[in-house]
């Protein structure tokens, strides 16, 4: 006998006010003031998982994984900088702040990047004494706070990255809140400690693209015309802006998608802010193309970046290398359910049970109360980090990401990554298609092309 | 899945029967190439190019190839790989008046040559991919480059499995990628230098018995100049 229905309106879930906007909405009320958390956009977007690959078959052929060499060497600001960055992999660490990371987390990321051949990078804090020891290729943020930037230690740069805005709150500026402004924290970035920070969403001394190249010549002129500037943004209006700031002299253009991480933010902006990763790689790209530079401005793109598939699909769209923030923290141990110290693995479910999540789930940068010492000041925490077993698993993550990367680009017949080019792709969804100007799977159709 | 053919002729006499001898080398290379053919030929004054669809002899017979002479041709067979059974289609490809480019194999990066080229105001008529390759090889050596050099750029430009032939009113050249995957044999005697895709394709030329036969090998750029 069936069991008897439930009666037509139990439990219907609205789609405008569901359960999370009802519990958000609340949650308001009760506090008075917006979310904040850090990750990035937790909403569905088109990915690059909308992509696929038409490998080598009769047509084309495929190289041998063992004996045919598959390039991966980068090379990063060649344009005008008379040193430009030279990387054994397409695959960079992305900015992120002594401050919003611990320094183990900050050290850990320094030597996978050494030990992969490729570059780190500082964030909104400045340049720590271990991050420099640690990093063979350190690229040096310039943002509007200028918290810890100094002539010393740009310098001390292998790079420099003026940094416009981020892919998970283009048009804001960053935080990082009372809790983890520690004493050392404050003291690089000479704010009182304890007090929560918001950075600046403008550089102080100038705006616009007619005043980027005056300051962009002036970086240049303090380090010898001898580093590469990279001029970062968050994805918006992208081909405006990655035109722009060729036009202001940049050497490499970072574009950072929606998808990007960030240790706090608003969460309208995570979610409200910014393009898919997908669409804005294939914006610079063509804006790079129209320009007639893309052999010579370097195209890094970053947003959402997992695995080899990802870095090989921005590749094909005409990146030259891709930039991980969150990917690298979950290959230290971010949301993992335990950390390890000697040896002896420690269960830290109930920490992240203490923050109102779950292993998998947690989102919690901003509180610095991280179960597994990535995100924090906190001494007790951070002591749970081994920078050496974390960069060795952190090696690990981007060799195996490489790994997949040439074994993708060996798959369609190439012989270096960078051969990789948009007619390699064909998109499952209308709207990859759309967004990455790529034929639909199984026509020759390109939304708004043909 | 194309068959390249080429004859460069050190023994004046020989010139009269330049396509004679070449015709033969062609039809040799039918079974891989049913699509299309073509030949260039270099005659001391001009460069001739002929090309169309259907079996190699036929199209030979057509244009009284064998009644040719010169110093020096090149032909191809097709069996078209992603673009068009069309005579534009085909090869020979010649980006200038005076060379001409056969390829056997798959360029894997050519949409992004064709854009670079493109940049530099050099345009395709066809999707082909072995166009691409001809117009490279041609703006390198219009910009200056010996066509050994322009031939070198390929190998770091292009990416793939080729085997290239390229002839000029004074140049014959050619070229296999690392990989050597394309066959390709050499004969060398005094009175002649002679490629095919196949052994076969040459057995019958005068005094193969003494000439010194060899594969190229890959990355070398094997040039004669006349
Ligand atoms: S585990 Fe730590 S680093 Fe990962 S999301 Fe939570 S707080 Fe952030």
């Amino acid at each position: 006998m069936a069991a008897a229905p439930l009666p037509m309106d139990a439990r219907r879930p609205s789609h405008t006010f569901g359960p999370q906007t009802i519990a958000a909405i609340q949650r308001m009320a009760e506090e008075g003031h917006y979310e904040i958390r850090g990750w990035g956009a937790k909403r569905v977007l088109p990915t690059f998982d909308d992509l696929v690959f038409l490998t080598a078959s009769v047509s084309r052929y495929p190289l041998e994984g063992y004996r045919e060499r598959c390039e991966t060497r980068t090379v990063l600001g060649a344009r005008r900088a008379s040193r430009p960055l030279e990387l054994d992999i397409p695959i960079t660490i992305a900015g992120m702040s002594f401050g919003a990371l611990s320094a183990p987390a900050k050290i850990a990321l320094g030597r996978a990047a050494t030990a992969v051949g490729t570059s780190t990078t500082t964030g909104d804090g400045g340049m720590s004494e271990e991050e420099r020891a640690a990093s063979h290729l350190l690229v040096y943020q310039c943002l509007p706070s200028r918290y810890g930037f100094n002539p010393a230690d740009l310098k001390r740069a292998d790079a420099i990255e003026i940094v416009i805005g981020q892919g998970a709150k283009p048009g804001g500026g960053g935080m990082l809140l009372g809790q983890k402004v520690s004493d050392r924290v404050a003291a690089m970035r000479t704010l009182p400690a304890g007090i929560d920070q918001r950075s600046a969403s403008r550089h102080p001394d100038w705006v616009g693209p007619d005043d980027l190249r005056i300051k962009i010549e002036e970086l240049r002129e303090a380090t010898g015309w001898e580093k590469p500037v990279y001029v970062k943004l968050g994805a918006t209006r992208v081909g405006n802006d990655v035109k722009l700031a060729v036009a202001a002299g940049a050497d490499v253009v970072v574009v950072d998608g929606m998808q990007g991480g960030t240790g706090a933010s608003q969460d309208v902006f995570l979610e409200h802010a910014g393009i898919p990763t997908l669409a804005a790689v294939r914006l610079a790209a063509e804006a790079l193309r129209e320009l007639g530079v893309e052999d010579e401005v370097q195209l890094v793109v970053s947003g959402g970046i997992r695995t080899g598939a990802d870095v090989a699909k921005a590749l094909a769209l005409g990146a030259t290398a891709v930039s991980l923030g969150v990917a690298p923290l979950i290959a230290l141990g971010c949301n993992g359910r335990t950390w390890v110290r000697d040896g002896v693995a420690h269960d830290a479910t109930a920490d992240y049970r203490a923050l109102g999540t779950e292993p998998g789930y947690c989102h919690h940068m901003h509180t610095g109360r991280c179960p597994v010492g990535i995100a924090t000041q906190d001494r007790d925490l951070e002591a749970r980090l081994d920078p050496e077993a974390g960069a060795r698993r952190v090696a690990n993550y981007l060799r195996s990401v490489t790994m997949e990367l040439t074994t993708m680009a060996r798959a369609c017949g190439k012989s270096d990554v960078h051969n990789l080019e948009p007619e390699d792709l064909v998109a499952l969804t209308v709207e990859a298609a759309a967004m990455a100007q790529v034929p639909l799977a199984g026509t020759t159709w390109i939304p708004g092309r043909s | 899945m194309c068959g390249i053919v080429g004859l460069h002729l050190k023994n004046a006499e020989l010139y009269p029967r330049l396509g004679e001898l070449l015709v033969p080398m062609l039809d040799c290379m039918a079974s891989r190439g049913p699509d299309s053919a073509g030949v260039a030929l270099h005659d001391g004054h001009a460069m001739h190019v002929v090309k169309d669809v259907g079996p190699p002899v036929e199209i030979c017979v057509r244009n009284g190839i064998a009644e040719r002479g010169g110093f020096q041709g090149i032909g191809h067979t097709r069996m078209a790989t992603e673009s068009a059974v069309t005579t534009q289609h085909s090869h020979p490809f010649a980006p200038t008046p005076d060379m001409a480019v056969v390829h056997n194999g798959s360029f894997s990066n050519h949409a992004t040559v064709r854009r670079r080229l493109a940049r530099h105001g050099i345009g395709c008529t066809t999707d082909n991919d072995t166009e691409v390759a001809s117009r490279f090889i041609g703006h390198q050596v219009a910009g200056g480059a010996d066509l050994a050099d322009a031939l070198r750029m390929v190998l770091k430009e292009l990416d793939g499995f080729f085997t290239l032939l390229v002839t000029t009113g004074t140049q014959f050249a050619v070229l296999r990628d690392s990989f050597a995957c394309k066959p390709a044999v050499i004969a060398e005697t005094d009175d002649y230098v002679a490629v095919a895709s196949e052994y076969h394709a040459l057995a019958g030329l005068p005094g193969i018995g003494d000439a010194r036969v060899f594969e190229p090998v890959p990355e070398e750029v094997y040039a004669w100049t006349r």
